[in-house]
C-alpha cells in the first residue's frame, strides 16, 4: 500500500454513485472506515439497500448521509432541499453508477450508462466547489480493438471497430461525455473482476463464473480465441483501492488510468488448463470425462452461434447467448497499458496466474453458489 | 473399386473393398415433415444441407445387409471361403428380418425363442463364409462400422485370419422419427471387406485410428446440450488422436470423409480441427443425408469412383456415434 499522501479534491462533500454495487460499496467503505475524515454522500434508489450495505461494510451509522435519487432522471431525481446542499458544499463527483448486464440492449444500457452520467454532468456543472469528476468505466471500452491499448482515450474504440456488446459502447459514450463537459475529470478504467481478492474467495458472481461453471458443467462447446489471447482480470480489492486513492487526487487531471492486470493478464489456454487441474481433483467430475471447450476464432464461434440459432432449441441457445455477450472479447487479443496505473499506484494488478487456481477452487467448493445453470433454469 | 493390399515392413490392414445399398424409397425433407418423422423445422434441415433420404417400406435390416455384402463379394470376386471372420452390426437382431412396416413384431420377438434367431449366422450361412468367425457388434450408433473394422484388425492380427468382412445395416420403422439431433437418417446397408497383406504398392491403408467413448453420455436424449457441446472437442480431440497415430501432420489431410451429418457442423469442426489442406467431400450428405450403418465407407466408395480421392492421398474419417463415441480412421489410398 502506497502511503504518500497528495492534495486532494475531497475537502467538501463527495458525491457517490454505485455505492450499493460491488465497487462503489467497497470503495465508500474505505473512505468511511480509513480515518480521513471526509463528508460522503451517496446516492441510492433503495435506502434499505444502503443500509444493509453500510451495515455489511461495518460503516458506522451517521458516516455515510443517503441521499434518495436515481441517475437514470433529470438532476438525479434529487429533492430540492438536497440539490441546494448539494450545490453549495459537493467539491468532487465519484460516479460508479452503471448497469453492467452485458446482455442488455443498446437504449437500455444507454439509459444508465450515457445518460446517467449526463444528468450527473449537468448537475456538477451547476455546483461552483465541484473540481473533480472521477468517472469509473471500464478497460473494455477498448471493443473490438485489438493490440496494445494505451491509457488515453485513443484506447477507446470507434463506431468504426466497433464493441462486443452495448455495456461497451454505452460506457465508451460516457467517458465521451465527460472529457467534453470538464477539464477535472479522471477515468479509472477497471478491467474483469473475477474475485474479491488474491485468496480467490468470489463474494459476487458475475458473467465470468457463469461462464466458467459452463465450462464445468460441460455445456460450453466452443470459446472464442486465438493464439495470443489472454484473459484480463482484477480482483476487487485491487480495483476499489485505487479508486479510493486515486479518485480525489489532485494533480492527474484528465488523467485516463488502466485498472487490469496488463502484462500479468493469463494466457487463455493457461488457463482453461488451470481449470481443468482443479477440476480434475473431484473424481465424480473426471468420470464425466469432460472436454472443456474448443477455441475457436471469431469467423467460427460466430458460425456456431448461428448453427445454434437455427436450430430453435431454448436450451441450447440459452447457453450460447450467455456466453456471446461478451466471450468474443476473448478472440480479440489486447494488452491493457497500465504504466500510469502502476507509476500512480505504486504497485501493479496481482497476476491472473497468481489467483486463478484459488478462486477456481472456491467456486467447486462452494458448490457454485449463487451461479445459475442456466440449462437447468431454462428446462 | 479395386482392391490391393500391402505392408511396410509389417503386414498392413487395407480396405479391400466396400458396397453399399440404400433402401429403395426415398423421401423429401418436407416430406418427412409433414409425415411426422422430423423434430425440427424442414426448412431448418434443408439450410443444413440436407435434401432427400432413403426410407425402408418393403425391405428388412437383413435383406439390406444381405444385399450389401454379396455385392461386395461379387464386385470384388472374392471367394466366400477365403473370409476368415465376420463382423455385423446394426439395427438389434430381433428386429432383423422384419420389414420396417412391421417392425414392432420385431420387438415382440424378444419374448419367443425368435430371439435367438440372430442376422450374423444367416448372412454367414447364405453368404457361403464356411470358415468365418463370427461376431456381432451392438450400441455403437454410427461409430458401429469402424468399431467392426477395429475389431476385425485387432481379431484378424491375434488369429492370423487374412480376410474379414465387416457389414452393419440400419433402418427405422415405419412409424419412427428420422431424426437425431438435428440430423436426419437414410436407412442402408455398407459392407467393407478388411485384409490384411505384405504387398507394399497396398491401396487404402489404414495406418491410423482413435476411439473415444465417454460413458457419461449415455443417455444422449436426455443430456442434448452437453452432446453438442462435447461434439465438437472431443471430435476434435479424436482427430488428432488418428493424426498421431498415423504419424500425420495437420497439413499432410488432402480430403475428410465425413458421416453425413449437417454441413453447417462440419463447417464449424473443420475449422476448428484446423487441417488446412483438406477438402470435405460432402456430395452425398445432400442426396443421402446420414447412413448410421456407416456413410463414411460409403462416402469413401463414392469419392474414389468419382475420382475425386486418387492414389497416394490421403483421407481422414471421423464419425460419431450419438452420444457417447468418437471414432477417426486414418486412410493413405
Amino acid at each position: 500500500m502506497c502511503t504518500h499522501s497528495y492534495a486532494d479534491h475531497g475537502d467538501g462533500v463527495v458525491l457517490v454513485t454505485g455505492a450499493t454495487g460491488l465497487l462503489g460499496a467497497d470503495v465508500v467503505r474505505r473512505w468511511a472506515t480509513g480515518g480521513a475524515a471526509r463528508r460522503l454522500a451517496v446516492l441510492v434508489r433503495d435506502r434499505a439497500r444502503w443500509q444493509l450495505a453500510a451495515h455489511r461494510l461495518g460503516i458506522a451509522h451517521g458516516a455515510v448521509i443517503a441521499v434518495d435519487g436515481d441517475v437514470t432522471a433529470e438532476g438525479l431525481g434529487l429533492s430540492r432541499d438536497v440539490r441546494r446542499w448539494l450545490a453549495r458544499d459537493t467539491t468532487a463527483v465519484v460516479h460508479l453508477a452503471a448497469d453492467t448486464t452485458f446482455s442488455r440492449p443498446l437504449d437500455e444500457a444507454r439509459r444508465v450508462n450515457r445518460d446517467g452520467t449526463a444528468h450527473l454532468l449537468a448537475l456538477a456543472a451547476e455546483w461552483p466547489r465541484v473540481a473533480r469528476v472521477a468517472f469509473v468505466s471500464t478497460a473494455f471500452v477498448a471493443g473490438r480493438r485489438t493490440g496494445f491499448v494505451p491509457e488515453s482515450p485513443d484506447g477507446a474504440a470507434t463506431d468504426a471497430i466497433g464493441w462486443v456488446n452495448a455495456y461497451e459502447r454505452s460506457k465508451a459514450e460516457a467517458e465521451s461525455l465527460v472529457r467534453a463537459v470538464r477539464n477535472d475529470w479522471v477515468i479509472l478504467r477497471s478491467s474483469t473482476v473475477a474475485c474479491d481478492d488474491p485468496s480467490g474467495v468470489v463474494t459476487q458472481r458475475n458473467a465470468v463464473h457463469q461462464a466458467l461453471r459452463l465450462f464445468h458443467d460441460g455445456l460450453a462447446a466452443l470459446i472464442p480465441g486465438v493464439a495470443g489471447s489472454v484473459l484480463d482480470a482484477v480482483p476487487t480489492d485491487y480495483v476499489s483501492d485505487a479508486i479510493a486513492r486515486l479518485a480525489l487526487r489532485g494533480g492527474i487531471d484528465g488523467a485516463t488510468v488502466h485498472l487490469c492486470a496488463g502484462a500479468g493478464a493469463m494466457p487463455l489456454t493457461e488457463l482453461l488448463a488451470e481449470c481443468r487441474a482443479c477440476w480434475m481433483r473431484d473424481p465424480a467430475w473426471r468420470r464425466r470425462g469432460i472436454e472443456l471447450p474448443s477455441l475457436a476464432d471469431l469467423d467460427t464461434w460466430e458460425l456456431f452461434v448461428q448453427a445454434v440459432e437455427e436450430t430453435g432449441h431454448p436450451r441450447l441457445r440459452r447457453v450460447t447467448r450467455a456466453l456471446t455477450h461478451f466471450l468474443p472479447q476473448l478472440a480479440l487479443p489486447k494488452r491493457f497499458d497500465t504504466q500510469r496505473a502502476d507509476a500512480l499506484l505504486g504497485v501493479p494488478s496481482p497476476r491472473v496466474s497468481d489467483y486463478w487456481g484459488r478462486m477456481i477452487d472456491h467456486l467447486q467448493r462452494t458448490g457454485w453458489r449463487g451461479v445459475s445453470a442456466l440449462a437447468e433454469e431454462a428446462a | 473399386m479395386k482392391i490391393t493390399a500391402g505392408t511396410e515392413q509389417h503386414r498392413a490392414f487395407c480396405i479391400g473393398g466396400i458396397a453399399y445399398t440404400y433402401a429403395s424409397a426415398s423421401r423429401s425433407v418436407r416430406e418427412l415433415a409433414a409425415h411426422g418423422s422430423l423434430e425440427t423445422e424442414a426448412a431448418v434441415l434443408e439450410g443444413f444441407g440436407f435434401d432427400r433420404v432413403n426410407v425402408a417400406v418393403e425391405e428388412s435390416p437383413y435383406a439390406l445387409a444381405f444385399d450389401a455384402a454379396s455385392r461386395l463379394l461379387e464386385e470384388q470376386r472374392i471367394e466366400p471361403t477365403s473370409i476368415g471372420l465376420l463382423v455385423c452390426g446394426g439395427t438389434p437382431s430381433a428386429m432383423a428380418f422384419h420389414a420396417a412396416t412391421d417392425a414392432d413384431a420385431g420387438a415382440a420377438s424378444l419374448c419367443t425363442a425368435d430371439r435367438f434367431r440372430y442376422p450374423a449366422t444367416r448372412l454367414q450361412h447364405e453368404l457361403g463364409l464356411e470358415h468365418a468367425a463370427v461376431l456381432a457388434l451392438d450400441q455403437l450408433a454410427c461409430t458401429t462400422l469402424f468399431g467392426a473394422v477395429r475389431v476385425a484388425r485387432a481379431m484378424m492380427e491375434s488369429e492370423a485370419i487374412d480376410r474379414a468382412l465387416c457389414v452393419a445395416s440400419e433402418f427405422y420403422p415405419a412409424h419412427a422419427g428420422r431424426e437425431a439431433l438435428y440430423n436426419c437418417t437414410s436407412d442402408a446397408a455398407c459392407a467393407v471387406l478388411v485384409e490384411r497383406t505384405d504387398d507394399p504398392a497396398a491401396r487404402n491403408r489404414i495406418v491410423g485410428a482413435s476411439t473415444i467413448t465417454k460413458g457419461y453420455y449415455w443417455d444422449a436424449a436426455a443430456m442434448r446440450e452437453e452432446v453438442v457441446a462435447s461434439y465438437f472437442p472431443t471430435a476434435v480431440h479424436a482427430i488428432a488422436r488418428a493424426l498421431e497415430s498415423a504419424g500425420w501432420r495437420a497439413e499432410d489431410v488432402d480430403w475428410v470423409i465425413p458421416h453425413n451429418v449437417s454441413a453447417r457442423s462440419w463447417d464449424v469442426l473443420l475449422r476448428l480441427a484446423r487441417l488446412p489442406n483438406a477438402k470435405l467431400w460432402s456430395c452425398n450428405i445432400a442426396r443421402r443425408w446420414h447412413a448410421l450403418a456407416g456413410d463414411n465407407f460409403i462416402n469413401l466408395r463414392d469419392a474414389i469412383d468419382a475420382g475425386d480421392l486418387r492414389a497416394g492421398q490421403r483421407a481422414l474419417l471421423f464419425s460419431h456415434g450419438y452420444g457417447a463415441h468418437w471414432t477417426a480412421l486414418a486412410v493413405e489410398v
